[in-house]
């Protein structure tokens, strides 16, 4: 096979070959980077516990339950623990610096979430501090915080009435062990929230948006939440009661169908670029179409001109697969601290992903450089050398 | 390729077993079909040429001349008759077989010099030498060697856009010549050359026939031309008008 000859063929237009090399390396990059979005978007689902419960209202996430029902929930049958979880919607400093904060009961948040590993700090003095917080050890660096400091958050969803930002005061840093917790949240006493609100200090919605539960060892998870919902039905405010898998399927369709327009997104890049190679490819294919003629003539067989030209786009996919990939792999961290700061946790370009870019750009060289090299092959050598008679 | 190697064609005629001709065309029609309508171009045609000889291809336009050297050349198949070369029956070769025995008998000339635009002239030559087993550096020597046959050493690194007309027209002898074939066939080589060209490249066909003994089957329009050749096959209506035997005039040898 004379391969100088398809290197040659591929300098031969040197910006064309480019500019094709361009678009694919971006088309790769761009799904391997929609796969992973819509990879970490379904990656809390599929972490989340199927034995830990969330009760929330039966109209709305956004409708919070009253914080009475906790007491009650908590005598149902297998239920061990409840924590509140009541959404902050604060910034620090700039809107732009958004990262979650959630208002918990601080004695109960570590054990209903054993992934929340300490790395900095001790529960005692997050337990001792009704101001205390726990934060995600990546946010920590980010802002340059460390445990002793006190954070000012300016409130979103709870206003300070004499227009001050809440203080916190940071006792811990953590690091999450699965995806289904968030890395980059900030956690702190529900206590310090109820109190504002109660002595007039802050403004902001009442009760709590969800309560979550840990169950006993062996209960069926079914049988509590017929339980729970049960016990609430004739009440003021009705429940629906769901897995932790279950809320994030919800809350992750609650974003639209993103995943679905990321991935049909996706889609239409590789069907754009598909085409794309293809013209180039038929571009280059009519061109040649001398040059084949001439190594027809010169006793090159139909099989060697169809490898010269499939070859060509295979490796120009190939190389443009390898540089998006290179791309991608490249800047997975820094797009995962990005997607961590809007609690889109397990971003990252794993070699499954990177296996599929290349395999797609693969697809894409043999499907793109099938019909000119067929051609190619199929083609008379007069009529390629233009000398019919 | 060596001197001694084109030499080697011209002891062939020395073996007793060879066939006379080295190229027999029998009984050979070839139709285009076009728009339902039939255009024969060579219409029952038989022509005989003997090893080592120079033949002009000579007739008027669409009298069948480059059909003819494509059917010899195995570029193209006929409807009815039979070519042999060198006793082998080009019909029974599959497409496959015919693009080896064209690698490996004919070397094509052709008007417009047909070279790789993306390969200098060294790589052109030694295209044809990359359906051999012969190693890089063989390859290259051969090369070299054949463009200097043509006086071209001191162009091999050129492309042809960096090349005259005449030069290209010179590489794509070294080209045609690189792999020793049995046969070279040109159609019109001089025909988009000037006359200081044309002649520098007769004279190298002259050559290869005369002291390489290679068979040579040239189409051209130009009686100067055809003066170059030792016998004149003219062509008229897809028929043999007849065939002109004649001495040589002593053209120029390239500089």
């Amino acid at each position: 096979m004379p391969w100088s000859l398809l290197w040659r063929h591929l300098l031969a237009r040197p910006l064309r070959s480019l500019l094709t090399l361009g678009s694919l390396s971006i088309a790769f990059f761009l799904v391997c980077f929609l796969r992973s979005v819509v990879g970490a978007l379904e990656a809390g689902v599929e972490a989340a516990s199927q034995t830990r419960l969330i009760v929330q209202s039966a109209v709305s996430l956004f409708v919070n339950l009253p914080t009475s029902y906790q007491s009650k929930i908590e005598g149902a049958v297998g239920v061990a623990s409840s924590c509140k979880l009541q959404w902050f919607g604060g910034y620090y400093q700039d809107p732009s610096n958004f990262f979650a904060q959630f208002a918990v009961d601080a004695d109960r948040l570590l054990d209903i979430y054993p992934e929340i590993r300490l790395v900095d700090g001790d529960e005692p003095s997050f337990l001792r501090r009704r101001d205390a917080c726990l934060i995600g050890a990546d946010l920590a660096t980010s802002f340059g915080w460390s445990v002793g400091d006190s954070i000012p958050i300016i409130g979103g969803l709870y206003t300070r009435v004499d227009g001050t930002p809440w203080q916190f005061y940071v006792a811990g840093t953590y690091r999450s062990t699965s995806p289904n917790v968030d890395g980059r949240t900030l956690w702190f006493h529900y206590e310090y929230l109820e109190q504002s609100l109660e002595t007039g200090a802050a403004e902001g919605p009442q009760g709590a948006g969800v309560f979550v539960l840990s169950l006993d060892r062996g209960t069926d998870p079914t049988l509590v939440m017929g339980a729970i919902d049960g016990m609430f039905e004739n009440g003021p405010q009705r429940v629906q009661t769901t897995t932790e898998s279950e809320f994030q399927r919800q809350f992750v369709s609650m974003l639209g169908s993103v995943p679905t327009l990321l991935g049909s997104i996706g889609g239409g890049v590789l069907f754009a670029i598909l085409l794309a190679t293809l013209n180039t490819m038929l571009m280059a294919g009519r061109e040649r179409t001398r040059s084949m003629g001439i190594l027809k003539a010169l006793g090159f067989k139909d099989r060697i001109l169809f490898g010269l030209l499939i070859g060509e786009s295979l490796v120009l996919c190939l190389l443009g697969g390898l540089a998006g990939v290179g791309v991608a792999l490249a800047t997975s961290k820094p797009l995962a601290g990005f997607f961590d700061g809007f609690g889109i946790t397990g971003y990252g370009i794993d070699l499954g992903t990177a296996a599929f870019g290349l395999a797609l750009a693969i697809a894409v060289g043999l499907f793109a450089g099938f019909a000119p090299a067929w051609t190619a092959a199929r083609l008379r050598v007069v009529t390629a050398l233009g000398a019919e008679h | 390729m060596s001197a001694a190697a084109l030499n080697r064609d011209a002891n062939r005629d020395a073996d007793p077993g060879a066939p006379a001709a080295l190229v027999r065309v029998e009984g050979v029609r070839r139709v285009y079909r076009r728009a339902g309508e039939e255009l024969v171009v060579l219409d029952g045609l038989d022509l005989e040429m003997e090893r080592g000889g120079f033949f002009a291809l000579m007739g008027p336009s669409g009298s069948g001349k480059t059909t003819l050297l494509n059917l010899i050349g195995g570029l193209d198949r006929p409807d009815g008759g039979e070519i042999y070369v060198d006793g082998e029956a080009l019909s029974g070769l599959s497409d496959g077989e015919l693009a080896a025995w064209r690698a490996d008998t004919v070397g094509f000339i052709f008007q417009g010099f047909n070279l790789m635009p993306v390969l200098t002239a060294q790589q052109n030559v030694e295209l044809p030498l990359l359906l051999t087993n012969l190693s890089r550096r063989e390859r290259r020597e051969h090369a070299r060697h054949a463009l200097s046959l043509v006086g071209l050493a001191d162009r091999a690194k050129h492309r042809p856009r960096q090349l005259s007309g005449g030069q290209e027209q010179r590489v794509a002898i070294a080209r045609a010549l690189v792999s020793d074939p049995l046969l070279i066939l040109a159609d019109e080589p001089t025909g988009d050359l000037d006359r200081v060209s044309a002649d520098q490249v007769l004279g190298l066909l002259s050559r290869l026939s005369k002291e390489f003994g290679k068979t040579i089957l040239m189409v051209t329009h130009d009686p100067r031309a055809a003066e170059a050749a030792g016998s004149v096959v003219n062509l008229d209506k897809g028929r043999l008008r007849g065939i002109e035997r004649r001495a040589r005039t002593p053209v120029r040898e390239p500089g």
